[in-house]
């Protein structure tokens, strides 16, 4: 007598859907259902009054309204600025932290300060040092660099994000750090050594050895921050400015500080937020992808 | 260029890793320094490329060393750049340099034609074997003219079968190019087969520094002759029946390689108690009186139990 076992090609897939289902119910619920009761209420659908006009009214608002696409530019160039220097300063850092020697080590543990601190912490100790009524204004002006304290320049509200850039750079640089050590951790230092012997100076050691094993961190490290600083709301609630303002505050102010009948509009702008959030990370993971020769994949 | 290693010592914590290592390499020579794993070989390689500062002696070099003619070392697994394709790695070295581009170009497809590299230029080392990785690596190396090439276990990562092809190029480019080498490696055949002077490395010390004739059939010690493989110490009392008896006289007792023992059929005091075959030649255990003697030879025709004569077939170096 012999038994053949033969795999049940019917229960399979529901006993992995069923295995899956603490990860793929909280997901579909929180985040589909989310993003598609968003998507409903920018068409005017689901939207608490009841909604008159056509289904793409909300959009074509948006596309007619100068300050929107202002709005867009600025968070744009804030999160493209802040994700690009906290991922430098992250690689130059955990570099020159890897290069440490060993009884220094723990000291370098000093970086992670800031990971810890929340968003909001860290907006208003970037307020404290560099306002105009701030620590350094106020260290400048003892220190008679300066003779008034409204002649220390106005870095915050310069118009160029200059708080929010700082801000999001001092938040995300140790992110940068910690995922730039991780790959350093298992970078074999001979590398280092031989370019060394070849006749490199440590410029070029640090962008033509180490940058490119740092690159996959890196890439990853610049997709994350960049678009975390394109939509989120504490850093701008407390440094950014009015004209142009980040696209978040401008979804606040539309959805708590107008009446329910633009709620359609306030939904838009988080649509097409998400939407060029795909795209972006689409078109970024290509790119490197094909400087990289193929080796990264998404 | 010419250096000289004197009274070189290192220690790592409480433990001596070498300790009063001197020997000098010419201009143009490929020395080996052979040694079992673990005694300290690759760390002597580190100390005269400098990764590595000795805790006493010096090594002089007969010119300064500078930035173009620096010492390089090739690492066991080569260490080439993964980012980076065959003929960038191998340019590297020149474009530091801030050489002009088609200077570069030229010296790199010289380099890629010689070291046979020539289809895997634009090939990344993960894409290359295990031989054609050290080639990069020594062409990466030789491109740049050092005063002194270092090869850390040279042969560690290649098949059987490739590693004397290897010695041979690395001997014929050493010649070639004129550039002092010094490698480390415990590939005995292979260090023999490309060296122009072997230095023995046993427990710390430098055993023995010579050619590698004279290492092989004149060790220095007893621990020298046996790691450089199986040896016959033929005692005082025995002697006579290895060599005539106006050689033999005054002569103490003798350190001689299997191979330099000769089988000569007929009746004799020794007897044929094993025989193997190992691939190309034959072992055999003969017996003379109380002591047991290994030969090899490539005659197959003697048998277990036949009588037999053993004859020296080269001077031997007398037992310290």
């Amino acid at each position: 007598m012999s038994w053949i076992s033969k795999p049940n090609k019917t229960t399979r897939p529901i006993r992995l859907m069923l295995g899956l289902s603490p990860l793929l119910l909280p997901y579909l619920v929180l985040f589909c259902g989310g993003a598609v009761l968003t998507a409903c209420q920018s068409f005017g659908v689901l939207t608490p009054l009841p909604h008159a006009g056509g289904v793409l009214d909300a959009y074509t608002t948006l596309l007619r309204d100068a300050s929107f696409f202002a709005s867009f530019g600025f968070s744009l160039w804030v999160a493209t600025a802040s994700a690009f220097l906290a991922v430098a300063a992250g690689a130059f850092l955990a570099y020159r932290v890897w290069r440490l020697p060993g009884r220094l080590a723990p000291l370098s543990l000093v970086y992670k300060i800031p990971l810890i601190l929340p968003h909001i912490a860290v907006a208003f100790l970037v307020l404290i040092f560099w306002s105009r009524s701030g620590v350094i204004a106020s260290v400048a002006h003892s220190l008679g660099l300066i003779r008034e304290m409204h002649e220390f320049p106005n870095i915050l509200y310069s118009g160029w994000g200059l708080g929010m850039i700082l801000a999001y750079t001092l938040k995300g640089a140790p992110f940068a750090m910690l995922l730039a050590l991780a790959l350093l951790a298992r970078f074999d230092i001979r590398q280092i050594q031989t370019a060394a012997m070849l006749g490199a100076s440590g410029i070029r050691i640090f962008f033509t050895i180490v940058l490119p094993r740092l690159a996959p961190a890196l890439h990853t490290g610049f997709i994350i921050l960049f678009l975390y600083s394109f939509g989120a709301f504490d850093i701008p609630y407390i440094l950014s400015e009015s004209r142009p303002g980040m696209l978040s505050i401008h979804v606040y102010n539309i959805y708590f500080k107008h009446d329910l009948a633009r709620r359609p509009e306030a939904m838009a702008i988080l649509t097409l937020m998400f939407a060029f959030a795909v795209v972006f990370i689409i078109a970024y993971s290509r790119a490197v992808s094909r400087l990289e020769n193929g080796v990264r994949k998404l | 260029m010419d250096l000289e290693l004197r009274r070189i010592g290192k220690r790592f914590g409480h433990r001596t890793i070498l300790s009063d290592i001197s020997f000098s390499v010419g201009a143009s020579d490929l020395v080996s320094i052979v040694g079992p794993s673990g005694v300290g070989k690759t760390t002597l390689l580190k100390i005269i490329a400098g990764l590595e500062t000795p805790d006493t002696g010096e090594i002089e070099f007969s010119a300064p060393l500078t930035r173009e003619n620096p010492v390089i070392i090739v690492f066991q697994d080569y260490v080439l750049f993964p980012s980076m394709t065959v003929r960038a790695n191998i340019g590297f070295g020149l474009s530091t340099r801030k050489m002009d581009k088609e200077m570069i170009r030229k010296k790199v497809d010289r380099m890629l034609e010689y070291f046979r590299l020539d289809a895997q230029a634009d090939h990344y080392p993960e894409q290359l074997s295990a031989g054609q990785k050290q080639r990069t690596a020594i062409a990466r190396a030789m491109v740049v003219n050092p005063a002194v090439l270092l090869l850390d276990e040279p042969f560690a990562n290649l098949d059987r079968n490739l590693k004397m092809e290897t010695a041979r190029f690395i001997r014929k480019t050493q010649k070639e190019f004129g550039i002092p080498t010094v490698s480390v490696t415990h590939d005995l055949e292979e260090a023999f087969a490309m060296s122009d002077q072997i230095g023995i490395l046993l427990d710390k010390r430098l055993e023995q520094f010579d050619t590698p004739e004279n290492v092989y059939f004149s060790p220095a010690s007893a621990d020298a002759a046996t790691f450089l493989g199986p040896v016959n110490r033929i005692p005082v009392e025995l002697i006579h029946h290895f060599l005539p008896a106006s050689a033999a006289g005054g002569k103490k007792s003798l350190t001689v390689r299997p191979e330099n023992l000769e089988i000569a059929p007929g009746k004799g005091p020794g007897r044929i108690t094993e025989k193997t075959f190992a691939g190309h030649y034959f072992a055999y255990t003969v017996d003379i009186e109380k002591a047991s003697f290994t030969v090899y030879c490539q005659d197959g025709g003697f048998e277990a139990g036949q009588t037999v004569t053993l004859k020296l077939k080269n001077k031997n170096k007398e037992t310290p």
